[in-house]
């Protein structure tokens, strides 16, 4: 799950990213209101932590141009204002969480993953599709009661497209779901990966439509 | 021990009728003094051109009536004031005519031979246990000398019944009017009694503004005071709030750091991750010291009590200073220099004016890159020292230098954390130190130049 973090203060920034990179989100880090409403407009993120002190454009801002701008990904604040009014602010200019510093890093994993998965619809903590169960708390898959070990790619491919089931994702927007800044993207990294996905899961799972992408079906297609 | 009268009553109510009632009966009785003075007096002359009128008429009653040679000793006394009255008349050395009251011998030393001077004019004499008043005349033939003489009794009488007459009215009227000054008074002061007892009763976080319904014009300079004394307050009180809510709140960062790093330190099975987050653990740490070393520093400089200035060599100071934090710089690779003339007095306290360099030079190493020049230039210019800290940093943009001085506020991309504390924290030293501080882009490095300039010691 690629996520955006926005946090200004270099300490508490590069400990959040490796925390939530430990709990296997694929982060990027930007260190100023400007840099983040640019980069929400741009990339696909499954979610955003926004911090609200930040500089250049303050994280209110941030969230009211990206809102305005149509973008329903899930927003959680973390900030260090705790007052009321602030956090009644924060929620009514479009935040779906918010959190006050310090946050431990398992919950503030939780709550995004929470995040994501009720901004698609999935009031349950874990995805199912067929006979798979993914555990995204977890990390983990189940199939037919079986668990299947998957490398963090994988993961993050089933879980994106579990995520979106039913909805077509192109290569370019899976790749973009796993793989952060700064690291390499191989150009069959999707195939490959999707390749790989097949051969533990079964082929029924994820069918490719010619041209544009793969799709993850929920229900098995019927006979 | 205290004469009593200046001894005045603490409260103004009794202050105020005393000083009433007191006035009123001073001024009746002078009046009634003067009264008194003004009516003897005009009795006096009043009465003795009587005595003269009647003693007048006696010498020319007894001129027309020698020859009778009658001597009628006793006058009639017909008024309740004859007895009070009585007269003498002596014809050639004997007595020729008296009144009732009137002895035989003579009021006055008759003359003992022709050729001196009979008596003539007044005097007051003592006779018969009373004194008296006593006119003595003589005919045009030095024959005739009359007394007649009046008891000084019956003028105190008449005196007396005038006095009375003022006086008593004002033993009726001074109660009376006691009565309607307490009241007066009373309601006089009852607004402040109000505005007491409004005070009393306020809470002590209560700073709204006191309004006095009917306070006289006397009170409004006083109630303005106390209103813009509560106003002061409340301010004071809000910038206090403020500054422990913003001061707790960028508290909160580095801590939310630390937790972050540490977590990620345990959480971590990679060596290099898990040192790198436990470096940054510990460097969190240090930040979070730092700022409530600045917090604490700031807050002692805002509770306001200033520091005894003293005349010291501002270039001491200065290599001090650079001296202390030199280290830092030169893992930087930087280059840090002083230029100092010998001698550069200023009046400020010397711990104060350090911790403001400290936190000039602190800045411009920490912002400027690795090999980068710092420079510290003091100069006295007529007097008037000034320091200039420079450096070859990045500098700062116009906007940047306009929002300095926020609290809290700091430059983006410095790749330092700060919480722009040090800043306000220099401010408010300059300003106990009554110096000035001016930041500009350094001519000679291009970087951050920040000037701090004393006035003429």
């Amino acid at each position: 799950m690629r996520i955006l973090l926005a946090e200004d203060d270099p300490l508490l920034g590069d400990g959040l990213r490796a925390g939530l990179r430990q709990l296997g989100f694929q982060v990027d880090w930007v260190r100023d209101g400007g840099a983040a409403e640019r980069e929400l407009r741009a990339q696909p993120y499954a979610a955003t932590v926004l911090d609200l002190g930040l500089p250049l454009k303050d994280g209110m801002a941030v969230l009211a141009a990206i809102r305005q701008a149509g973008l329903t990904l899930p927003v959680l604040v973390l900030t260090a204002r705790d007052a009321v009014p602030d956090r009644i602010r924060g929620l009514d200019v479009g935040a779906d969480d918010y959190v006050v510093k310090p946050v431990d890093l398992n919950e503030l994993a939780a709550r995004l993953r929470a995040l994501v998965r009720r901004s698609h619809g999935q009031p349950q903590e874990c995805l199912t599709a067929q006979d798979v169960v993914l555990d995204p708390a977890a990390r983990s898959v189940v199939q037919a009661g079986l668990s299947v070990p998957l490398s963090a790619r994988e993961f993050d491919l089933l879980h994106a497209l579990m995520l979106n089931a039913g909805r077509v994702l192109s290569r370019e927007q899976l790749a973009q779901h796993l793989y952060s800044w700064g690291q390499e993207v191989e150009s069959n990294a999707v195939e490959v990966h999707v390749h790989h996905l097949r051969r533990k899961l079964g082929s029924a799972l994820i069918q490719t439509v010619r041209g544009v992408g793969y799709v993850l079906t929920r229900e098995l297609p019927r006979p | 021990m205290r004469f009593p009268l200046l001894h005045l009553p603490r409260s103004l109510q009794g202050r105020l009728l005393l000083m009433v009632i007191g006035g009123v009966a001073g001024i009746w009785i002078a009046a009634a003094a003067l009264t008194w003075l003004d009516v003897r007096h005009e009795l006096d002359e009043l009465l003795d051109g009587h005595l003269a009128q009647a003693a007048a008429l006696l010498v020319a009653q007894q001129a027309a009536e020698t020859e009778e040679d009658e001597h009628g000793i006793n006058a009639p006394s017909l008024h309740r004031y004859a007895p009070k009255v009585a007269f003498q008349v002596f014809h050639e050395g004997r007595l020729a005519l008296r009144s009732a009251n009137a002895p035989a011998t003579p009021m006055l030393a008759l003359a003992g031979s022709a050729e001196e001077r009979p008596q003539e004019g007044f005097r007051t004499i003592a006779m018969g246990g009373a004194t008296w008043r006593v006119f003595a005349t003589y005919g045009r033939e030095r024959d005739t000398q009359v007394f007649v003489g009046e008891q000084v009794e019956s003028r105190n009488a008449i005196l007396r019944a005038v006095l009375r007459s003022v006086l008593t009215p004002m033993l009726f009227a001074l109660p009376l009017l006691a009565l309607a000054a307490w009241w007066a008074v009373r309601q006089g002061v009852a607004p402040m009694q109000v505005l007491s007892r409004m005070l009393a009763r306020r809470q002590a976080q209560a700073l709204a503004p006191i309004t006095v319904d009917g306070a006289p014009s006397e009170m409004a300079p006083m109630l303005a005071a106390l209103n813009s004394l509560f106003q002061r307050i409340a301010e004071l009180m809000a910038s206090e709030r403020r500054f422990t809510a913003d001061a707790a709140h960028e508290l909160r960062t580095p801590i939310a750091a630390i937790r972050a790093q540490a977590q990620v330190a345990l959480a971590s099975s990679d060596d290099a991750e898990r040192t790198h987050a436990l470096q940054a653990t510990v460097q969190g740490c240090d930040r979070a010291t730092r700022l409530v070393t600045q917090l604490l520093t700031l807050s002692r400089l805002e509770a306001g009590s200033s520091p005894v200035l003293g005349r010291l060599d501002a270039c001491a100071v200065v290599r001090e200073v650079v001296a202390d934090v030199a280290p830092l710089a030169l893992d930087k690779q930087q280059t840090i220099e002083v230029e100092a003339q010998a001698a550069c007095p200023v009046n400020a306290d010397a711990t104060l004016l350090a911790v403001l360099l400290r936190n000039l030079v602190d800045n411009a190493i920490r912002y400027s890159p690795t090999g980068a020049r710092v420079r510290v230039v003091v100069r006295n210019l007529a007097g008037s020292v000034s320091v200039t800290v420079a450096d070859s940093g990045p500098g700062m943009s116009d906007a940047e230098m306009a929002h300095l001085g926020e609290r809290f506020f700091r430059v983006v991309g410095t790749g330092q954390s700060g919480s722009g504390l040090g800043w306000s924290i220099t401010r408010r030293i300059a300003s106990v130190l009554a110096a000035e501080l001016s930041v500009s882009r350094s001519a000679l490095l291009g970087g951050l130049s920040v000037e701090l300039r004393f006035p003429l010691a």
